[in-house]
């Protein structure tokens, strides 16, 4: 792994885990906050509730009153009752003073418990009425010729013509009415009685209050009170949707905040590794130069002993050896001036002006046939120093000519405008190369050709970067290779 | 104020003494003519006063109006006459359309479309003479082929020796022209090709062009009208305070409302429909304190023990399979939505019962009623029908069943005093009396 790359993930890793560290906690904090904001809206739901059945049975009463003060007044109602005579009138009666009195449920009872007349449904008289407990409001599930349904109601007694009967109206309890308590979309109000339901809340609910009511079940058991309750309950589903949302926007955070920091990252790297790597590089080259130079004094040191000692012990002969040593010391002080000339070549000098790509390529190429161009016209000029391109040309064109192996091939120079660049391909049909070599094609000192100082794309891409442009390869072994170097325009 | 008719044993009763009447004349020539048969009499006595005593007690009339007006508080059909499904239908097509014969409030057999009629064959034949200048409202003469033409039922055939000639044979003698002679079965008519009202022979005639959304008009060759009048505003007092003439109603507010006015005679009519609970539970069902007729705001008593439908194997209806009721547990009593008194009455029981009362329309009640998979039915019926075993075939399922009466009920008929005549039927429908 490059020092470049460990240090980029350690960079992250420094980034990241604070940030994500950072979200979830808010995430946590928003959940909290929102759920306790729920619970505390339920409990003032809850509140509304309370004040609304006791409001309801004020209601209730009231419209009782009206119905006793009516049955008081009625001289019809207290002549049926006293010779009986006129039971059909009874029977009529709480239909028509619920009707008015706008109650939904109202049985008249005698001291039996026996419905005399009732509202809500006429024809259930004789059967035991619906007992509702004194002093608040009860649920009661009445019946109905076509099924029951629930009422709240407060019982009331009334005497006339000397008989006491009581009195048991309501309100219907139904979806409209459980509706108009849960107006708010968020929360859903339910009735829970021991045998059945009735609901305007989805049962996907995350938290809930329960209100208990007295509960008489008229329809069965007329005399058995039980516990029935109002559930307000807020739609889970509605938290779950917030908690997705934020879930979405933090993860959105998150990749945002991870390619700002990868990127930042990636410049800190490359700022800090750069001299790293240059000093590396120097090592490197020190290195390879003592280790070069040691190779061009060897042969000079070995053919200067071998001087010294013919001198010394046979000097008549000395002329003979120089003669036959004379070509190892021409090579190797040829080797290290082309080892010297190479270096030389890693610090050049530029100066950036505007250069026209064509006219370095056909000043390089010159009338070489080897070489075949294929030049756009009207190139813009780019920002380059002349020597430099003519330099990068030359090397690309000489590994070129180089790959070919002495074989019949071609190698073709192009250039052609681009979107702010110009580009100079330089393609050959040579031997190509291995994604192994490529990998390591830019490095210093590697080379494949027997003799080859193994600077030449290494230099090539220096020069090509501090131009300001880029070098891309494509190559396959076998086919041949091609660089294509871009260059801005001025 | 109201007359009340005579009760059903009463009528039995009166019955079985037209039946000796009878026996006093030679069996197999006895005669019958126009005013004077009898149901209990094969062409026996039948006074005027009987006819008499079917008149609505209505006071004095000089002469009747030229213009007669009768309200309806049911929509009327042209499609479904002369089979009338509703009380205004049963007054209209009553008007409109004749029967052979007609039986009046008493069991009297009265003339239509036949004015003589005679047994003989020891009364296993009947012959009855069409009226002179009997025809249809288009001029067409009627012939006995078109009185007999489609009818028949169950121990007796129709036949037309000739066309003046209405034969009527039984399997078995009769003594008495059969009651079932003056049911709307059959009415003779026959289509009329530009009117939804079929061509009838009654002395008033209706079209299509007499016929709007509000009212019916029909008239008679002599320029005599009736109108009669729908409750188009939904208060049938509407059509009191506008002055109809007539007005027969189950509607005890509406009858009671009619007491309280000056020149209108409110008069009950025979008990004509008997609400019986039809359940496919064998033991059948007891309602005897249930106080049933109070559970109803019609006019009502409790079944007087009339139970023409106890014994219908005579008419040789094939018995359906057996009901197969549905999975649930929860019972439910169905009756026909349109009827008041059926749902009052569905609800009582349903109070008694701890079952729950459901209303369908009136096709749908009787389809559910034919699959018996229901719990229980309360289904109206005629409570003396004309022909036991049609009204057994039209009104009750196949499937075995056990059949509780519960209330008998009775409409009032609302009438202006002083402007017509007003008979009634044994069916209970209002005739305009010559």
């Amino acid at each position: 792994m490059k020092f470049r790359t460990r240090l980029l993930i350690a960079f992250g890793v420094v980034v990241m885990v604070p940030l994500l560290v950072f979200g979830l906690g808010i995430r946590t904090a928003m959940s909290r906050r929102v759920a306790a904001e729920y619970e505390e809206r339920i409990n003032l739901l809850v509140g509304v509730i309370r004040a609304d059945l006791v409001r309801e049975e004020d209601r209730i009463s009231a419209r009782l009153r009206a119905v006793k003060d009516r049955m008081v007044a009625d001289n019809r109602l207290r002549s049926a009752v006293l010779r009986g005579d006129d039971r059909a009138y009874i029977l009529d009666y709480a239909g028509d003073a619920m009707r008015l009195a706008g109650l939904d449920f109202l049985q008249i009872q005698n001291g039996d418990r026996r419905v005399v007349s009732s509202g809500h449904f006429r024809n259930e008289f004789d059967r035991f009425g619906a007992f509702a407990t004194p002093g608040g409001v009860t649920l009661i599930r009445a019946a109905t010729a076509e099924g029951p349904f629930l009422v709240i109601a407060r019982p009331d007694t009334v005497h006339v013509a000397g008989q006491v009967f009581d009195l048991v109206g309501g309100i219907a309890a139904d979806s409209a009415y459980l509706a108009r308590l849960a107006s708010d979309p968020d929360f859903g109000v339910a009735l829970h009685v021991p045998s059945d339901s009735t609901s305007a809340a989805s049962s996907d609910s995350a938290a809930q209050v329960v209100v208990p009511l007295p509960y008489v079940n008229a329809v069965d058991e007329p005399n058995r009170i039980q516990l029935a309750q109002i559930v307000v309950s807020h739609n889970s589903g509605l938290l779950a949707a917030l908690l997705q949302n934020i879930n979405l926007w933090f993860g959105v955070a998150i990749l945002v905040a991870a390619l700002a920091a990868l990127l930042l990252a990636s410049w800190l790297s490359t700022r800090i590794s750069a001299p790293v790597e240059a000093r590396i590089a120097i090592g490197d080259l020190a290195r390879q130069v003592n280790h070069d130079v040691k190779n061009g004094l060897a042969p000079l040191r070995n053919v200067f002993r071998h001087l010294i000692q013919v001198a010394r012990d046979t000097p008549a002969e000395l002329p003979q050896v120089f003669a036959e040593r004379q070509g190892t010391v021409e090579s190797s002080i040829t080797y290290l001036e082309t080892l010297a000339a190479n270096y030389a070549k890693l610090s050049p000098q530029s100066e950036r002006k505007a250069t026209d790509v064509n006219a370095v390529v056909r000043e390089t190429i010159g009338a070489s046939g080897a070489v075949r161009t294929k030049l756009a016209e009207g190139l813009p000029p780019v920002s380059a120093d002349a020597l430099v391109l003519r330099r990068v040309i030359e090397n690309l064109v000489s590994n070129a000519l180089d790959s070919l192996d002495g074989k019949a091939g071609t190698v073709t120079v192009t250039t052609e405008g681009g979107k702010g660049v110009v580009r100079i391909a330089v393609r050959d049909t040579g031997r190509g190369m291995s994604k192994a070599e490529l990998d390591r094609a830019f490095n210093d000192f590697y080379t494949t050709k027997a003799g080859g100082t193994g600077l030449g794309l290494s230099i090539v891409r220096r020069l090509v970067l501090d131009s300001n442009g880029s070098l891309d390869v494509e190559t396959e072994p076998g086919k041949g290779s091609m660089f294509v170097v871009e260059i801005p325009v001025q | 104020m109201y007359r009340s008719f005579m009760p059903a044993q009463h009528l039995t009763l009166l019955t079985v003494l037209a039946f000796v009447a009878a026996c006093a004349h030679p069996r197999g020539t006895a005669t019958g003519a126009g005013g004077a048969g009898g149901a209990g009499g094969g062409g026996g006595a039948a006074p005027q006063a009987a006819d008499e005593s079917c008149l609505l007690s209505t006071g004095t009339v000089s002469g009747r109006a030229p213009t007669i007006t009768i309200g309806l508080t049911d929509a009327v059909d042209p499609r479904h006459a002369p089979i009338a499904r509703n009380d205004a239908e049963r007054i209209v097509f009553g008007q409109l359309y004749e029967t052979p014969v007609r039986i009046d409030c008493d069991g009297h057999v009265r003339p239509e479309l036949a004015a003589q009629w005679e047994k003989s064959d020891g009364g296993r034949r009947w012959t009855f003479h069409l009226r002179d200048g009997a025809q249809f409202w288009d001029g067409a003469p009627v012939s006995a082929q078109d009185v007999v033409f489609g009818k028949g039922g169950v121990g007796y055939t129709l036949g037309a020796p000739d066309s003046r000639t209405v034969a009527l044979t039984f399997t078995k003698d009769k003594d008495d022209v059969p009651p079932f002679m003056g049911d709307p079965n059959l009415a003779v008519t026959k289509p009329a090709p530009d009117s939804s009202w079929p061509i009838g022979t009654g002395a008033y005639w209706a079209t299509s062009a007499t016929t709007t959304a509000q009212e019916v008009r029909a008239h008679t060759t002599h320029g005599d009208t009736l109108v009669f009048k729908l409750a188009t505003s939904g208060d049938a007092r509407d059509l009191i305070d506008a002055g109809v003439d007539l007005l027969v109603t189950r509607d005890r507010a509406l009858r009671d409302y009619a007491a309280t006015l000056q020149n209108r005679a409110v008069v009950a009519l025979p008990w004509d429909r008997t609400y019986v609970f039809v359940t496919a539970e064998g033991s059948g069902a007891r309602f005897d304190e249930a106080g049933l007729e109070q559970a109803v705001r019609a006019d009502a008593r409790r079944a007087d023990g009339s139970t023409w439908w106890g014994d219908l194997r005579a008419c040789g209806t094939a018995a359906g399979p057996p009901s197969t009721p549905a999975a649930t547990t929860q019972r439910r009593i169905l009756y026909a939505r349109a009827d008041p008194t059926a749902r009052e009455l569905a609800g009582r029981l349903a109070a008694l019962t701890h079952a729950v009362a459901a209303g369908r329309a009136p096709d749908d009640f009787a389809a559910a009623l034919t699959t018996g998979k229901e719990w229980g039915y309360v289904v109206a019926l005629p409570r003396v029908p004309a022909d036991p075993c049609r009204a057994g075939n039209d009104f009750l399922p196949v499937w075995p069943a056990s059949i509780t009466a519960l209330v008998d009920t009775r409409p009032t008929a609302i009438v202006r005093r002083g402007v017509a005549r007003w008979s009634v039927d044994l069916d209970g429908t209002v005739h305009l009396a010559p």
